[in-house]
C-alpha cells in the first residue's frame, strides 16, 4: 500500500469530523410520531447510526487495518463449514438444527489483533475469546492459518425465524469491507437474501457470492442461473464461486480442494496491499454516499414529523379557541340573561310585568329596587347562584365540544391516531376534574366582581345610595351588566332582556357614574375571560401536552440537511483532491 | 352478499352447524357494517363469501394444497404422491410459476376447480387416464394442488399462494432441513394460521439428505419451532419424496381427512371462527342495555326548556287569564286589559285556524334556545350516549355518540315546528264563561233600567210615593240600579277566582300536550338513533354468539 500522502490525511480528518457531525445530526433527530414512512425511517435512522457507529467512522480513523470479510447468507446455507474449512480449523460451530450459529465469530492473523480491540469496529459487542451463544458478544480468534491483512467474520442468518439472529447480521453486514454472500442450491433464489445483495448492489459495497452445497448434477444450471440474476439485478462484476457439496470430515470441514478457489481468491486479496485498499475504499466509499443520500430521507421524515406535531397542536389550539370564543360570545349576546338568571333577576327586583312598563322612568323605579335589594338580601344570592348555573353549564358543554372536536381531527391523522392511542382513554371527553374548577372559577370572578364594587365604591362607601344597594346589589347589577354590555342586543326579545340590563346599567351610573360604569363592565368582562381562557387552557394542555413530551426538533431536519453536505463536500474533496481547496470548505 | 349467502343455505347447509355459524358471522358483519373499522369488516365479509362460495360446490371433494419453499420439494411431493410425473422438478428456482391440480374422481369438481381458479391446462384427473397402477380408492375425493413458492424472488407467487391457502380445504406445509427455520414460512404463514391447526400437516421433506443419527433431533426441532408458532396439534412427517419413504404415511393421513369429508367444514369453521373474533375483539364485551327512563326524562326535560315551553305555558296561563276575565269580568271595566297585548298573539302561536292555514308551517316568533339552554341539551344528549354506550368497546361507543348527534342539526327547526303545531286549546272560552258574560250584560241592563226608573221618579217626584214598588223598604228601582252594579262587581271578583283556576288547568294541559310533542322529536332525534345502534349492538352479538358457539 501506498504511504498516504500528507494531503490525504487532512482530507481524512476532515470526513471524519464530517461523519461525527452527521453522526450527531442523526442522534438529534427522533421520529416518535407514526406517520406514514416514520416505522422505516425510524429503522433507516436506527441502522445508518449503527453503521457510523459500528463501521464507516472507525474504518475510516484506521484505513489501514485488515480487510474485514463478513461471511452471510440464509440459513442452512454452510456458512459456518465454509468459515471452517477456509480457515482449515474448527473456529465456529456447525449444526444441523436452524437456526446455528448465534454470537458472531471473528477470525484473524495473531498480529492483526490490535486492529479489533473494542475501540474498533463493532464498538458495542464485548469482545471474548471463547464460544459463547451471547448475541452481544464478539468471540475474536486468532489463527496462524489466515494471512495477515485479511479477518473474516461470520455472522448469523439473514432470514432465520429467530429475529435477533436477523438484525444482527443485518448490523454485521453493514460493517464489512467484503462481504462473502453464502447460498446454495435451494436457497439461491431466496428473497430475503435477495434483499441484501440489493443493498449492496445500491451502496457499491465489494460482494463475492459462494454458491454452496450443490449437488454435482445441479452445479451448471444453477450457476449460470445465479450469474444471470447477479448481472440483471447490478452484481456482474461480483465474483461467483462454487463449492461442491461433499463429505464434511469429523472436525466439520470440506475437503480443502472443495473450497480451494475461494481461499486463493483470499490470499490473493491479503497479499495484495492495492487490491485490499480498492475494495476497502470501494465499500467505505459506497457506505458514505449511501449515507449522505439516506439521510435526506430521514430529514425529510424529521420535517414531516414537525410538520404533523405542528398540525396536531393547531388541531388542539383551534378546538379550544372555538370553544372560548364560543362562551364569550354566549355571555355577551345576552342570551345568558334569559330562563333561570332572567326570573331571578326580576324576582329580585320586582315583577316583570312591572319593569316592562316602566322601564323608562327608571328613577320612581330605582326606589322600588332599592327596597327590594335592601328588603330581600337573599334574592341578590339567588341571582349569583342563577348566573353561576348557567356559566357552569356553558364552560362545561363547550369543554366537551372542544375535546370531541379536537379528538375528532386528532382521529382523522395517523399521527394523531397514534398519539391517542398512547395517551389515556378519556382524552375525548373535558377532565372529571372540570366541574369542580369550573365551579371554583365561576365563584372566583364573581368574588372579583364584587371586590371590583368594593374597591371602586371605597370613596363613596359613605353616600346614601351606595349604601343603600349594597354591595351585593351592586355586584349582582354589573354582572347583569356584562352579560349584555355587547351592542348587539336587541330588546325584541320581550324587550326584556335588554330593558333588565337597561335598569342594571342605570343603577350602577346612579351610584358610580357613567364612565366609571363603563370601565367596570369592561374589566369584568376581562376578568371572566382570563378565567375562562386559563380553565381551557388546562383542558388544552392534555392534548398539547402530549405533542410536547415528544420533543420534536424543528431544528434537526436542517442540521441533518446540513451535516450530509458536509460529507458529500468532504467526498468530492477526497475524490478530486485538486479542486478540494477550492470548495472553500468551511470548517466552522 | 346476501344473495350469494341465501342462495349457499338453500343448497347444502340449510339448518347445518356450519350454516348457522356462517348465518351468525353474516349477521355480525351487517350490523358491524360502518361501526367497526373497514378492515376488520371486510374481512369478516370475505371470510363471508368465501364461505359461502365454498359451500355451494361439491362438499365431496377436499382440496388439499402443497406450500412451502421454494427447493423445498412441494413438486416432488406432489409427484409422489399422484405417482405421476405432473409437475416440472428442477434445480432452476423458483421452478413451478403456477398451481397445478391433481383430482382423484372428477365427479362434481369442476366447478370447484373453477372457483379456485386453476385453467383446465393445469388439471388432471386421476381416473380419467389409462392407469394401469390400480391402488386402492384411498384419495377418491382429493384435489391436490401443487402451489407455487412463497420465498422466491417472484412476487406474483407470493400472491398465487396467498390467495390459494386461503381457498384450500387442507394444508400440507413441505420444509426441508434448509429452509425449514425460516422467517418467511413461520412468521407469514404457519403462525398466523394457528388457528387452523386442525387443516394443518407439515411434511419435513428430503429427510434422505440428513445423516440418519440425526434425523430424529431435527424432527424434534421442528416440533419445538411448530410448537413456539402455536401449532402443537399439526403433526410432522419426514419424507423423502425422491426416495419414497414416508410417502405412504402422508397419503395415509390425508387419506385419513378426506374420508372424514369434514376438511372443508373444518376449515371454514377455523375462517369464520377467527374472524368472528376478530369482530369480538373490535367490539368489547359489554352486554347490550336498555335506555334508563329517568335519562330520557331529563332528556325531554331539557329538549322542553330549549323548545321554550315554560314560556309557553306562561303565555297561555296569562293569555287565558285576560281572556276569561275579559269575558266574565265587570263590563264596564274589562275593555281596558284589551289594550294590553295578547302573551300567546305575540309569540305567533294563536294565528287561529285560517291564519294558520295562510301561514302553512310559518316558524314562530319564540326566541331561538340560548346558549345555555342548548349547552344543557347537549350535556344531557352526552349523557345519554354515555350511558347507552357504557360497557361497551370503544368503536361502538363512538357510533353511539354519533349517532346520538347526527340529527342534531334539525333541532331547532323541529322543536319550534312541535310547538307551533299543538294546539293550545286557548280559543274556546270556557261555558260557564259565557253564562256569566250572559248574567253581566243581564246586571248591566238591569242596572241601566234601575238607573233609568228612578231618574224617571225622580223627575215626576215620585221616587218615595207609595205606589212605588218596595223590596225591604227600599224602592225597586233604586235596588235594581244598586243590585245591578253590586252584584255585577261582586260576580266579577268571584269569577277571578274561578278565572284563575281555569288559567292554571289550561296551562297544565298546554304543557302536557307540548311536552309529549317535543317528547316525540327527542325520540325521533336522539332516541331512535341511539336505539337503532344499539340493536345493530344487540345484533352483532348474537350473529357472534351463534359463529362462535
Amino acid at each position: 500500500m501506498t504511504s498516504p500522502a500528507p494531503g490525504d490525511a487532512a482530507d481524512s480528518t476532515r470526513m471524519v469530523t464530517a461523519l461525527v457531525r452527521l453522526h450527531h445530526a442523526l442522534q438529534d433527530v427522533a421520529l416518535p410520531l407514526d406517520i406514514a414512512d416514520a416505522p422505516a425511517q425510524r429503522q433507516a435512522r436506527a441502522t445508518m447510526i449503527d453503521q457510523l457507529e459500528d463501521y464507516v467512522i472507525p474504518r475510516m480513523m484506521t484505513i489501514d487495518a485488515p480487510l474485514l470479510a463478513v461471511v452471510g447468507g440464509s440459513t442452512g446455507a454452510g456458512k459456518s463449514t465454509l468459515v471452517n474449512s477456509l480457515v482449515g480449523t474448527r473456529v465456529t460451530a456447525p449444526g444441523i438444527l436452524r437456526p446455528t450459529t448465534r454470537s458472531p465469530v471473528l477470525v484473524h492473523h495473531p498480529d492483526d489483533g490490535k486492529w479489533f480491540g473494542q475501540d474498533r469496529l463493532l464498538p458495542e459487542f464485548e469482545r471474548v475469546d471463547h464460544a459463547t451463544n451471547d448475541p452481544g458478544a464478539l468471540q475474536l480468534v486468532p489463527s496462524d492459518l489466515l494471512k495477515p491483512g485479511l479477518a473474516i467474520l461470520d455472522a448469523p442468518d439473514v432470514d432465520s425465524v429467530e429475529e435477533q439472529n436477523r438484525l444482527l447480521a443485518a448490523e454485521l453486514l453493514a460493517a464489512g469491507d467484503l462481504w462473502i454472500f453464502v447460498t446454495s442450491a435451494a436457497r439461491y433464489a431466496d428473497q430475503v437474501p435477495w434483499e441484501f445483495l440489493k443493498l449492496a448492489a445500491e451502496r457499491s459495497t465489494a460482494v463475492a457470492v459462494v454458491l454452496d452445497r450443490t449437488p454435482a448434477d445441479a452445479v451448471q444450471t444453477v450457476a449460470t442461473h445465479l450469474a444471470r440474476m447477479l448481472a440483471s439485478r447490478g452484481l456482474k462484476d461480483s465474483p461467483l464461486f462454487i463449492v461442491h457439496e461433499g463429505t464434511v470430515s469429523e472436525d466439520g470441514l470440506l475437503p480443502s480442494s472443495y473450497v480451494a478457489e475461494v481461499r486463493g481468491w483470499l490470499d490473493m486479496l491479503a497479499d495484495d496491499a492495492a487490491a485490499r485498499h480498492a475494495v476497502v475504499t470501494q465499500t467505505l466509499d459506497g457506505a458514505v454516499r449511501a449515507l449522505a443520500f439516506d439521510v435526506h430521507a430521514v430529514a425529510d421524515a424529521a420535517s414531516g414529523q414537525a410538520e404533523a406535531a405542528h398540525r396536531l397542536r393547531a388541531d388542539a389550539d383551534m378546538a379550544y379557541d372555538e370553544a372560548v370564543s364560543a362562551i364569550m360570545a354566549a355571555t355577551e349576546d345576552g342570551t345568558l340573561l334569559r330562563g333561570e338568571v332572567l326570573a331571578r333577576w326580576q324576582e329580585f327586583v320586582g315583577t316583570g310585568e312591572l319593569l316592562k312598563s316602566l322601564e323608562n322612568r327608571v328613577g320612581k323605579l330605582r326606589d322600588r329596587v332599592v327596597g327590594a335589594i335592601k328588603g330581600k338580601p337573599q334574592q341578590a344570592e339567588r341571582v349569583t347562584t342563577a348566573v353561576q348555573g348557567g356559566l357552569e353549564l356553558l364552560i362545561l358543554e363547550q369543554a366537551e365540544a372542544a375535546a370531541e372536536r379536537a379528538e375528532r381531527a386528532w382521529q382523522m391523522t395517523e399521527a394523531g391516531r397514534g398519539l391517542l392511542a398512547q395517551g389515556p382513554a378519556d382524552l375525548g371527553r373535558a377532565s372529571r376534574a372540570l366541574r369542580a374548577r369550573a365551579e371554583r372559577s365561576v365563584r372566583d370572578w364573581q368574588q372579583d366582581v364584587l371586590d371590583m364594587v368594593r374597591q371602586e365604591g371605597q370613596d363613596k362607601r359613605t353616600t346614601a345610595k351606595f349604601l343603600a344597594y349594597g354591595v351585593n346589589g351592586l355586584g349582582v347589577s354589573l354582572m347583569i351588566v356584562v352579560f349584555a354590555s355587547s351592542a348587539g342586543l336587541t330588546g325584541a326579545e320581550f324587550g326584556i332582556a335588554g330593558g333588565t340590563a337597561v335598569l342594571g346599567q342605570k343603577l350602577l351610573e346612579a351610584v358610580f357614574g357613567d364612565q366609571a360604569v363603563r370601565r367596570l363592565a369592561l374589566r369584568a368582562r376581562q376578568a371572566l375571560e382570563s378565567r375562562v381562557r386559563a380553565l381551557l387552557e388546562d383542558e388544552r394542555v392534555r392534548y398539547t401536552g402530549l405533542v410536547d413530551a415528544l420533543v420534536i426538533d424543528e431544528e434537526a431536519p436542517a442540521r441533518l440537511r446540513q451535516a450530509a453536505r458536509r460529507v458529500d463536500d468532504a467526498r468530492f474533496a477526497t475524490q478530486r483532491p485538486d479542486l478540494g481547496a477550492g470548495l472553500g470548505f468551511d470548517e466552522s | 352478499m346476501s344473495g350469494l349467502l341465501e342462495g349457499a343455505k338453500n343448497l347444502v347447509t340449510k339448518g347445518t352447524d356450519i350454516g348457522e355459524r356462517l348465518e351468525g358471522l353474516s349477521a355480525a358483519t351487517d350490523a358491524a357494517t360502518g361501526r367497526l373499522d373497514d378492515a376488520t369488516v371486510d374481512g369478516a365479509r370475505g371470510v363471508v363469501e368465501r364461505a359461502a362460495g365454498r359451500l355451494k360446490l361439491s362438499s365431496e371433494h377436499t382440496v388439499v394444497g402443497i406450500a412451502g419453499a421454494t427447493g423445498s420439494g412441494k413438486s416432488s411431493t406432489f409427484n409422489a404422491l399422484t405417482g405421476l410425473e405432473l409437475s416440472a422438478v428442477g434445480v432452476r428456482r423458483p421452478t413451478t410459476s403456477w398451481a397445478t391440480a391433481c383430482v382423484w374422481g372428477a365427479e362434481g369438481a369442476r366447478e370447484l376447480l373453477e372457483w379456485l381458479g386453476i385453467p383446465e391446462r393445469h388439471q388432471t384427473t386421476r381416473d380419467s387416464m389409462l392407469d394401469t397402477r390400480r391402488e386402492g380408492h384411498e384419495l377418491d375425493g382429493v384435489v391436490l394442488l401443487d402451489l407455487p413458492d412463497h420465498d422466491s424472488t417472484e412476487v406474483s407467487h407470493h400472491l398465487e399462494v396467498d390467495r390459494l391457502v386461503g381457498l384450500a380445504d387442507m394444508l400440507i406445509w413441505v420444509l426441508d432441513p434448509q429452509k425449514y427455520a425460516d422467517a418467511a414460512i413461520h412468521d407469514r404463514y404457519l403462525q398466523p394460521l394457528r388457528t387452523h391447526d386442525d387443516i394443518m400437516v407439515v411434511v419435513l421433506n428430503h429427510i434422505d439428505r440428513v445423516p440418519e443419527e440425526r434425523r430424529e433431533s431435527m424432527v424434534a426441532d421442528v416440533r419445538r419451532l411448530l410448537d413456539n408458532d402455536g401449532l402443537q396439534k399439526v403433526p410432522v412427517i419426514p419424507v423423502s419424496a425422491k426416495l419414497g419413504w414416508g410417502v405412504q404415511e402422508l397419503k395415509a393421513e390425508i387419506a385419513r381427512r378426506v374420508s372424514a369429508k369434514k376438511a372443508n367444514k373444518q376449515r371454514l369453521e377455523a375462517d369464520i371462527r377467527s374472524a368472528a373474533a376478530r369482530l369480538d375483539e373490535a367490539s368489547g364485551h359489554g352486554r347490550p342495555r336498555s335506555l334508563s327512563k329517568g335519562r330520557v326524562e331529563a332528556l325531554d326535560d331539557a329538549f322542553a326548556e330549549a323548545a321554550g315551553v315554560p314560556t309557553v305555558v306562561d303565555a297561555v296561563e296569562r293569555s287565558t287569564k285576560t281572556r276569561a276575565a275579559r269575558a266574565t269580568g265587570w263590563p264596564l271595566v274589562s275593555w281596558v286589559s284589551a289594550l294590553r297585548p295578547d302573551p300567546l298573539k305575540r309569540l305567533h302561536l294563536d294565528l287561529g285556524a285560517e291564519g294558520r292555514q295562510l301561514a302553512g308551517r310559518s316558524r314562530t316568533s319564540m326566541p331561538q334556545a340560548s346558549a345555555v339552554e342548548r349547552s344543557r341539551v347537549e350535556a344531557e344528549v352526552r349523557a345519554l350516549a354515555d350511558e347507552a354506550g357504557e360497557g361497551l368497546g370503544a368503536p361502538w361507543q363512538e357510533a353511539i355518540r354519533r349517532a346520538s348527534v347526527s340529527r342534531m342539526g334539525d333541532l331547532s327547526d323541529r322543536l319550534d315546528a312541535a310547538v307551533g303545531s299543538v294546539d293550545l286549546g286557548v280559543r274556546r272560552l270556557p261555558a260557564w264563561a259565557s253564562l256569566v258574560r250572559v248574567l253581566q250584560w243581564l246586571l248591566i241592563v238591569c242596572a241601566v233600567g234601575g238607573l233609568a226608573w228612578t231618574v224617571l221618579l225622580a223627575l215626576s217626584g215620585t221616587l218615595s210615593d207609595d205606589s212605588t214598588p218596595k223590596v225591604a223598604g227600599f224602592a225597586l228601582p233604586l235596588v235594581l240600579l244598586v243590585g245591578g252594579v253590586a252584584l255585577g262587581i261582586v260576580l266579577a271578583l268571584l269569577c277571578r277566582v274561578l278565572v284563575i283556576g281555569t288559567a292554571r288547568a289550561r296551562a297544565a294541559a298546554a304543557e302536557h300536550r307540548l311536552r309529549s310533542a317535543v317528547g316525540q322529536v327527542s325520540r325521533e332525534l336522539v332516541v331512535d338513533p341511539i336505539e337503532q345502534e344499539l340493536s345493530a349492538y344487540t345484533a352483532l352479538r348474537q350473529g357472534l354468539a351463534k359463529a362462535l358457539k
